[in-house]
């Protein structure tokens, strides 16, 4: 991995040949490197530790330069937020929801628009994790922009449809694919993350409607309350608070790190 | 041997782009030919772990790039440039291979001096802080070539790394890769036999998913005596060999 080339003279030596004792071009590649540095800011540092990957930490922090990509992902997350309004009534947009949301991201990030794709599939810092991680980043955006929006139409004739979509969609997706990058950090797998972060989904749809007190089973009114009732949202919040604190144990630092 | 390929087959629907291709490869340059549509593209694309085989085995730095654990290292020690490169446009020189880099989870100090090394190797230190953008079809070639190289790999696999460049360029670039292949095993697929000639110490040609032959640059200029086509006697060589496989087809 580490080629010795890398340290000596380029491009044939001419740099060389003018002095035996120097050697010029070592020295152009050492001033070279701190001219061209780029110094990572303090928060992609803390992502870099966070993530246990320098590389990880710089794909999450470039998301934001695809901008296509990231537009379509807000584009899409907003859609199935919608679509959950509208089909409020029928539990199974609540399942499969977040498969969606997923569904739209991969494709957003994936072959169909990064152009560096296929390169990044060579990569071993996994492009699922790559994914996920610009997953969590799409939602918690979203998240903010929706909690801002709620703040300016309080009060108003929209302020109930613009707090159900942020905290009955985007904050519960965000906790859930949290968690899922959380499991995928400490276990190193980004398919266990995903599968953690779909059955937490499921289980806290399934169980909230087989607990209502109102219907029972899965009817429609008790998956709706399970992602709508205002009382969850703490909860939603404490599930990203322990995704947090996992992955501070698990990331805790260590050399080689930024 | 950095790769070991065992009757290797890759399908894509009905269509059999890859067919029972079975190499050895060592360290040194290593030239792929073929016309387009032999599956060189293909072949390379399981080489860089980025389409597993429809059957046949693979084996690349005495590893099974099918077990999880064992791929992330071998693409770590991987250098690939895909035949589309695709590039980020806002990214400056620099960054991009940086970027490259980074995912390929090389240390994070040893970075800055990889990405200057591997900039100024493709000669595009005075563009370093240029957006890809900006730059020419050939300089993003050589920006490439420069994040494949970034790293050091023990393998590098490169599709069509001449497209683009000019003579100048292209001359340059049979330098470096000589001097990579005295480290690495370095794979160079092209259709530009003039590439193979001067570059690579083995050649192996493709045609229809096989290899139909395999040898030194001096024997595929052999298999040429007394063909026609072509304008170099390599070219003839090429000709005659994708000839002689055609007429065996078509029997």
């Amino acid at each position: 991995m580490n080629d010795p080339s890398l340290n000596e003279p380029i491009g044939g030596g001419s740099r060389s040949a003018a002095n035996d004792d120097i050697d010029l071009d070592r020295v152009w590649v050492n001033v070279a490197a701190e001219v061209w540095r780029r110094h990572p800011g303090r928060l992609e540092r803390t992502a870099a530790r966070l993530l246990r990957s320098p590389g990880l930490a710089r794909a999450l922090f470039t998301t934001p330069s695809l901008l296509l990509p990231w537009l379509i992902a807000s584009a899409v997350v907003l859609a199935v937020g919608a679509l959950t309004q509208v089909g409020a009534g029928q539990p199974v947009v609540w399942l499969i929801a977040p498969a969606v949301a997923a569904v739209g991201i991969a494709y957003s990030y994936g072959p169909g628009l990064d152009p560096a794709w296929e390169l990044s599939c060579s990569m071993p810092v996994s492009d699922r994790l790559v994914l996920l991680t610009r997953g969590v980043a799409v939602f918690a955006m979203n998240a903010v922009l929706g909690l801002i929006a709620s703040a300016a139409t309080l009060g108003t004739h929209a302020s109930a449809g613009t707090a159900q979509l942020t905290f009955a969609w985007l904050l519960p997706m965000t906790a859930a694919c949290a968690f899922a990058l959380a499991v995928a950090v400490a276990v190193r797998s980004a398919m266990a993350g995903a599968g953690a972060g779909v059955g937490a989904w499921l289980t806290l749809v399934l169980a909230h409607s087989a607990t209502d007190g109102a219907g029972g089973g899965l009817s429609a009114p008790a998956l709706t309350s399970a992602i709508t009732d205002a009382n969850l949202y703490l909860p939603y919040l404490a599930v990203a608070a322990c995704c947090a604190v996992i992955v501070l144990f698990a990331t805790r630092p260590r050399r080689g790190l930024l | 041997m950095n790769i070991e390929l065992t009757d290797v087959t890759r399908t894509f629907g009905r269509n059999k782009a890859v067919d029972g291709v079975s190499l050895a490869v060592g360290p040194g340059v290593f030239g792929l030919l073929g016309p387009n549509g032999a599956g060189k593209t293909s072949l390379l694309r399981m080489l860089a772990t980025v389409l597993p085989p429809s059957s046949g085995t693979v084996r690349l730095l005495d590893r099974d790039p099918s077990r999880p654990a064992a791929r992330t290292e071998i693409r770590r020690r991987l250098g690939y440039l895909p035949q589309n490169l695709g590039y980020y446009p806002s990214f400056t020189v620099a960054e991009f291979v940086e970027y490259f880099a980074l995912l390929k989870e090389m240390p994070a100090h040893q970075v800055p001096k990889a990405v200057a090394a591997a900039v100024e190797r493709v000669d595009l230190g005075p563009r370093a802080k240029a957006r890809l953008r900006t730059l020419s079809g050939g300089m993003l070639r050589r920006v490439g070539i420069a994040q494949a190289i970034v790293n050091g790999p023990d393998l590098l696999l490169l599709d069509e790394p001449t497209a683009g460049l000019d003579p100048e360029q292209r001359v340059a670039f049979r330098t470096l890769i000589r001097d990579l292949g005295q480290h690495a095993t370095v794979v160079v697929s092209t259709h530009l036999v003039e590439d193979v000639g001067t570059a690579c110490s083995e050649v192996a040609l493709m045609a229809e998913g096989k290899v139909v032959f395999r040898g030194t640059p001096d024997e595929l200029t052999a298999q040429g005596e007394g063909h026609q086509v072509g304008d170099s006697p390599l070219e003839r060589g090429y000709s005659a060999v994708l000839a002689a496989s055609r007429e065996q087809v078509a029997a």
